[in-house]
Parts: C-alpha cells; structure tokens; sequence
C-alpha cells in the first residue's frame, strides 16, 4: 500500500453522511416523541430537518399526493430553507410550483407535470426555476440511486404505528422506491400519514426505514384517474379496437401488455368479453397485465379473460373489487391490494409483449409527441414501456413474430402500438409534418426534443383507416409509405395514393378493416360488455364503488 | 383505507371580467337587486356628473367609450354585491378592458381612478384609429397555423396581428379590414370551422395601439396603487402577477398586445380554480372556460343570481375540507 493511501484512510471520515444525518436529528429532539413529530410542529420540524441546497423528493406520484408536506413546505421560511433541488415524479399541486416562486426551491428534476404544464413552462421562461432532466418513471427512480441521492424524502402513507412501520395498501405506488433510495444512504425520510394506529393492517415498509410520521390534518390527496366512463367510447373508437384485437393481438398472439389511459384502450377492454369471446380468443390473448386496476377491466376479468394484474397503483372505488379477487392481483395478507410503480415499470418494460397507447401528435416517421405549444407536460411512464428494451432475452410468440429477417442472430421486439384517430378534437390532425415538440424543447431550452415516443420503436400503428405494420418495412421510405396509408385525409396522409395502399395492402404492411374481416358498420357501442359506470358496478356485483363525479344514477 | 376523491384539492374560486362584445343594452338595469349594486350606480353617477342608468342603451351602447365604462361599473357593482354575501375571489382575471375590474377587485386601483383611465382608454382607442381598421374571429384553427396564414397575408399597407387567443381554436385578429378580409378568406380552405369579421372598428391588442399604451402609461403612473389582495391574470403575458407594478404594467401594455385569455385561465386552473364566476354581463367567459376546464365550475352571473353564487361558493369552499 502506498504512503499516500495509508495518509488519506487515516485523516478522512468515511461516515460524513451519516454523521450529518445525527446532527439534523439531534435539532428536533425536543419535538418529536419517538418517530412522531405533532401535527402542529410539522412546519418548524421541516425546517429543522432540511438544510438549504438539499436534495428533497417530494411525493408527488400519479395518483397520491404527499398534500399535507407539500403545503407545509411552503410555509417554510425561505431565508431558512432555500435553493432545495425537488425531485418530483409528478407536478400536480398549486404548490409544488409555488415553492420555487417563493424562493425555497430552485432546481427540478421530474417526470410528468400535465396539471400544472403551462405554469412549469412559464418558470422556466422567466427564470423562476431551473431545469434539470424530464424523465420516465423508471428512470427517474434510477437516478435515486445513482446521482440525485436524496438528503430528505417527504412521502404520503394511510396508517403507521408508534414504531414508525407504515402501510400504504392499495396506493403503495412509488413510495418504497423513494424511501428505500433515502433510508439507506443516510437521508431523513419523513412521512405524513391519514392516521396512527396501534395495529396496521400489514407492513408495507418497515418502521427501520423511516425517521419521523407526521399526522396530516386532512387524508392525502388522491385521484381517480384511470376511471374512463363507457358512456363516452365513440363507435370511431370501437372500430379501432376491433382491429387492435383481429388485426394486432390475434395476430401475433399477444399474451402480456399494457394498456394506456385512454378511452381507445377502454374499449379494447370491454370488447374482449363479447366481440373477442366471438372470435374464440379467450386463453389465447389478453392473459397477463401490468395495469392499473382499470374499471373498464372489470367484466374482462369476470368473464374469465385475465389471469394476473400487476399495479402501479391503486384506483378510488375499486379497493372492494381488488380485495375480492386476490387470484388475479396482487394482494397482501389484509386483503388488501399492493401496487408499486417502480416493479410494474420494471415488467411493464422487460416483461410484457405489448405496449399499446395514444398520442395527440405523430409525424411521417412514426415519432410521436403529447405536447402543446407553450406546455411542458413531460412524458410519465410511456415512454419506458413504449420502447423495445434491447437488453430482453427471453422469448415469447408475440415477441418472436416481430422478426423479418432470415438472420442466424435475428431477435425479436416488444410490440408498440400507437392507436389514434387522424384527427383531434376541434380539426386539429394528429400526423404532421413536424411535431410541436421541437419548438418546445427549444423554447424550453431542453437539450433534446420531448419526444414521448421515436418512431423506430413504433411496431404497429391503428387508426380509423386500418393498421400499418411497421415493424415489417424494408426501409425509412416503406415505413412511411405506411403510415401515410393510414392517417386519413391529414397532410402527412394526403401524401399517400391508392395504388400504393394497394402496394403495401398486398405485401402485408397496411390492412383495412375489411382485409381483417371486420366490417365498418359491426363497429357499434352494444358491442360494449359495459356501456356505462352503472353497467361495470353491476358486472362488479356491487363491489366496485364509482368516486361521485363518475356517478349518473 | 383511504377513498378520498376530488376531495382534498385546494379549491379556490376565480372571478372573471368580460371584455367588449359582452355588453348588453339595459345591462347596468339587469344588475342583481342589491344595496351594494345600488351604491356603486349611485357612486358611478356622482363621479362621471352623469346618470348612469341612461348610459346602456343600445344606441350609447355604439360608443367604445361608453361600452368599457358600462363593463367596468357592472364588474364592481357585482364584485361589491358578491363580496357583501361573503363570496370573495381567490384569484381574478379579466378580459381586455374587464382586466380593469379584476384590479378593482384585486384592490390595486380603487373604483374612481379606474373609472377615470378607462374613460380615457376608450376616449384614446377611439381617436386612434377612424376608419379602415377592425377585428375578426377565426374558429378551428391553432394559433400557430393562424400565425402562419398571417404571416402571409400581413403586409406593410394592410397589417393583420393576433389580438385574443380565448380558445386553442378561438382566436381574434385586428388590424386593416383589408387585410383581415384576406386572410378570413383563406382560413376556410386551411381548415377553420367559421370565420368572420366583427363588428369593432379600433384594432384592439396589436402594435396599432402603441401609441394609447403610451399615453395610458403616463396616466397609469400616476395612480395610487396598492399590492393585490390575490393574484391577477395578466393579459399579455398570462403570469399570475403578485405585485402591482406587474398588474399596472399588464393594464398599459394589455391594448398594444395580444390576449393571452387560454393561457391566463389555464394559469388560474393550475394554481387550484374549480369555481369560477363571470361578472355581468354575458356568458363568454365562462362558456370558454367551461369548454376549456371540463371538471371545473362555472357560472355567470347575468344568468343566475346571486344567491345561486353563494350556495355554489360554499359548496366549493366545503368541499375544501
């Protein structure tokens, strides 16, 4: 060993961090009782435990929000706490923004901000904030580990015990990924809870991983948004899952996916029972799920399609229906469901055949894009899951049929399905000739276009003209060609004539609904196995409960 | 378990103030019966030496002039009348001249002095420009394919702008009817659902009105202005202002410059608006906002009372926890 080795292990503390981790402790002593820190005491508390430049994950998932912390941070004096680099997996709330206007944030990394897109775009206009990355989830969650280690985690959870072991249930979500990244490297992870009991239902995370629980004044905020009312599926929109069905999962023997949010995937959902049982599809596709426990789902499920569903999170109403059939999710040994978005993440990339989801903007190349001028929405789990993860090695037949070459080395790829109608509401075409996104990026100074899918992952692409398959053309131009044949009279289709839609119709790249025997007038809404919240309450026997604004009766 | 709904949200109520082509003849007669209403009328005639309640005819009505004041005076009577019955803003917002009475009701100006700049405003946007010159509404078009039939169209001699952007496919433009007729024209084939032009004739919200901001702006400098009691929209640049510098700026540049009303209502969305209530008259605002915010509420006040404004208020404030 050489002398300046010997020198440096003799005057350097290896235990810095966690030091420092005491000394923060040491400050609310005469605060907290045990883990606990009083409701009231939760604003002079924070400002104890942050120290300004820390890095601070603020629970802001999909659907669960840490409200109670959030709205004490920004009550935080800002010439105590200032310069906090937030790390937010979703921008939701009013004050997730409101903390860097007041001066006590000034850096973000995040993955989605659709609620509040226009205000982060703004911020980053004027200066307000500064901008770090726009991640997926799962990469996001990776830089917890890796470059973005948190000092202080500020998480949601139901119920924890005097011991500090939490249980989060059905709305698990992200937060062990959060506290497993802050526990372990000395950070302070502080949880707000709906309420302490002396007996949880189950531990979700153990009492060793967690420094302080906070009681909120108020439950967590939480919001149903996976819940697509059957009232509004457009007969557009079950003539393109009548494809999707015939034409994509029948055809390459889909076994495993994911669904998106929209009503176009909602009616894929309630087609399975009735037209998908018509063509004797059941057992052979639609098994396995990496999914929310969609409502839309439910007379799938009853009707003996699905054999497991894997959560990245919960959904109000569902909680009864969930706890009633632990055969097919994922359940604790309260009953209860067990969601978590980092693990779903992880199969919905490496573990499913098929990623099926929407878009607003597409251009000639299949690349494809959400925002809207002047809106940084970012882009959440779709683009984790809308891509072909180059490192999968194991095979399944949907994966294996995307090969088209006679190559010895030849593997397959994940099916990514983008279905959309050629046209937005209000007139607006969905493929273009150049995506919104490029002028935002550069607006937004971002270092690269946010792009939310790139069109060379794209496999297949369903409109109300028919399906392209693009994984089966030879060259940039023939994918084109392809994706022109079926994006209906907008600019990007007007380039494409019918004789080449013969061309490509012949050699397999495009078909039409008449090509997969599916006649446009079958397309109609009593082909829905539910046609409204009531119908899917029904299907539940009344185990599903339907949040009030999805309530017509 | 938790089965909290839309429950936990901060619900906030926004206040929204109509622009020209709101006005309605008898809307200062059509004002809710209440005390509050009726001090403010009596407090617009002592301070204008004139009777008010003669100024909402259809044939006053012509007058721009006349128009911003009568829009101006129904705003803070209805604020005043609304703030009496506990129903008080978190946020406001106004539409172009109606920007005007959500600094009253942000308490920025008081009622007098934005009843005298107004007066000039419509006095200065009516000498501005004669003859020749007016505005047009575009639906179904984008603002940047709007833009770029714009730009082709827009010359030296005939000068077309963007002047409101209400509705991602609701735009204004102003400039020489000219050229608002060529591009009107050529909208049809590049998509848009209607086109036509309006019956204005000042070319509101464009550089043609820089010399009124200018002449706004010594006037503007001089008022007596306080810190805002809540956060104002701004027209031009659709920020939630916090300072009254900011909203007094936004006031003098707002005619020279397009509307940002989309962006200025999406601003009040994000930072937590569920309710929002539109001063008399009309109903623009809050159709728009209605199209624009799905799972918000919206209600105008020239076609309920204000009874209904109170129970939807506590409703939204109850639902807050």
């Amino acid at each position: 060993m050489s002398q300046s080795n010997t020198c440096g292990s003799a005057t350097r503390s290896w235990t810095t961090r966690r030091d420092a981790k005491q000394k923060r402790l040491q400050k609310v002593k005469g605060l907290a009782d045990g883990c606990i820190i009083p409701t009231e005491k939760c604003v002079e508390a924070l400002e104890k435990l942050i120290s300004p430049g820390d890095r601070v994950v603020l629970e802001g998932d999909n659907q669960k929000q840490a409200s109670f912390l959030s709205t004490s941070l920004t009550q935080v004096d800002p010439n105590k706490i200032n310069m906090l680099h937030m790390i937010m997996s979703s921008i939701s709330r009013p004050e997730h923004l409101s903390i860097f206007e007041q001066g006590i944030a000034e850096k973000i990394d995040f993955s989605y901000a659709g609620p509040q897109s226009l205000r982060i775009a703004q911020m980053i206009e004027d200066g307000t904030l500064k901008m770090g990355g726009i991640h997926t989830y799962l990469e996001l969650f990776g830089r917890l580990f890796v470059d973005l280690i948190p000092n202080v985690a500020l998480v949601a959870a139901d119920k924890a015990d005097t011991e500090g072991n939490l249980y989060t249930g059905p709305n698990t979500e992200e937060t062990p990924a959060i506290v497993e990244a802050t526990a372990f490297r000395d950070g302070i992870v502080i949880v707000q809870v709906n309420e302490l009991v002396d007996d949880l239902p189950r531990i979700d995370i153990p009492g060793s991983w967690v420094d302080f629980v906070i009681e909120a004044d108020k439950p967590y905020q939480l919001e149903a948004l996976f819940t697509r009312d059957p009232r509004h599926i457009t007969e557009i929109q079950i003539l393109m899952a009548m494809m999707a069905i015939r034409g994509v999962y029948e055809k390459h023997h889909v076994q495993s996916l994911n669904h998106g949010i929209g009503f176009n995937t909602a009616a894929i959902e309630l087609l399975l029972p009735t037209y998908g049982e018509s063509l004797g599809l059941k057992g052979d596709i639609c098994k396995h799920w990496t999914l929310n426990p969609h409502p839309t789902l439910i007379p799938a499920i009853e009707s003996g399609w699905i054999d497991s569903v894997h959560c990245f999170g919960g959904e109000v109403g569902m909680e009864k229906y969930v706890a009633a059939r632990p055969d097919v999710f994922f359940t604790g040994r309260d009953g209860s469901l067990r969601s978590n978005r980092a693990m779903s993440q992880v199969a919905g990339q490496y573990a499913v055949d098929l990623f099926i989801g929407s878009t607003l903007q597409m251009d000639s190349n299949g690349n494809s894009s959400t925002v809207t001028s002047g809106r940084l929405s970012g882009f959440g789990g779709a683009p984790n899951m809308g891509h072909d993860p180059r490192g999968r090695r194991h095979s399944t037949p949907a994966w294996l049929d995307m090969i088209t070459e006679d190559d010895p080395l030849a593997r397959g790829k994940k099916l990514v399905v983008q279905m959309v109608e050629t046209y937005q509401a209000g007139n607006v075409p969905v493929f273009v000739e150049s995506l919104d996104a490029i002028k935002v990026g550069k607006e937004a100074e971002l270092s690269t276009a946010p792009v939310m899918i790139y069109g060379d992952d794209v496999t297949h692409i369903i409109t109300e003209e028919g399906v392209a398959y693009l994984y089966k053309a030879q060259s940039l131009e023939e994918r084109r060609q392809a994706i022109a044949a079926v994006a209906g009279v907008t600019p990007i289709g007007l380039k494409s004539s019918p004789k080449q839609t013969e061309t490509l119709r012949r050699k397999g790249l495009v078909a039409l609904p008449q090509d997969l025997s599916i006649r446009r007038t079958d397309a109609k809404r009593s082909l829905l196995a539910a046609k409204s919240v009531e119908d899917l309450v029904d299907w539940s026997g009344g185990l599903y409960n339907p949040p009030a604004k999805f309530r017509s009766w | 378990m938790s089965t909290i709904d839309e429950g936990v949200r901060s619900m906030s109520t926004a206040f929204l103030f109509p622009g020209q082509g709101s006005q309605q003849p008898n809307m200062l007669h059509n004002l809710p019966d209440h005390t509050a209403v009726k001090e403010t009328l009596e407090e617009a005639c002592d301070l204008l030496s004139e009777d008010v309640l003669l100024m909402d005819t259809e044939e006053r009505l012509q007058s721009t002039i006349t128009v911003q004041m009568s829009l101006l005076i129904a705003g803070v009577a209805a604020v005043r009348a609304l703030k009496a019955e506990g129903v008080t803003p978190d946020l406001v917002a106004g539409h172009s001249i109606g920007a005007f009475g959500a600094a009253v009701c942000a308490g920025v100006m008081d009622f007098k002095e934005a009843l005298s700049i107004v007066k000039l405003r419509g006095e200065l946007m009516e000498r501005a420009f004669p003859s020749g010159y007016g505005m047009g509404v575009v639906l179904g078009l984008n603002e940047s394919r709007l833009a770029s039939i714009i730009e082709k169209y827009s010359s030296l001699e005939d000068p077309v702008y963007l002047a409101n952007i209400n509705s991602p496919d609701q735009i204004v433009i102003s400039g020489a009817i000219s050229g608002i007729e060529k591009v009107l024209k050529s909208v049809h084939s590049n998509g848009a659902r209607k086109a036509k032009i309006l019956d204005v004739s000042v070319p509101s919200h464009c550089k043609l009105l820089k010399s009124v901001s200018e002449e706004l702006s010594a006037r503007l400098r001089g008022v007596n202005s306080k810190q805002p009691a809540v956060p104002y929209a701004g027209n031009r640049n659709a920020r939630p202002l916090r300072d009254k510098t900011e909203i007094i700026k936004d006031l003098t540049l707002s005619i020279s410059h397009p509307v940002r009303w989309h962006d200025a209502t999406s601003v009040l969305y994000e930072l937590g608006a569920r309710l929002f209530i539109e001063m008399p008259s009309g109903h623009v605002l809050s159709d728009l906002a209605k199209s624009a915010f799905p799972y918000a509420r919206t209600f105008a006040l020239s076609e309920g009372s204000i009874t209904s404004a109170v129970i939807l208020y506590d409703r939204e404030k109850g639902t807050n926890g």
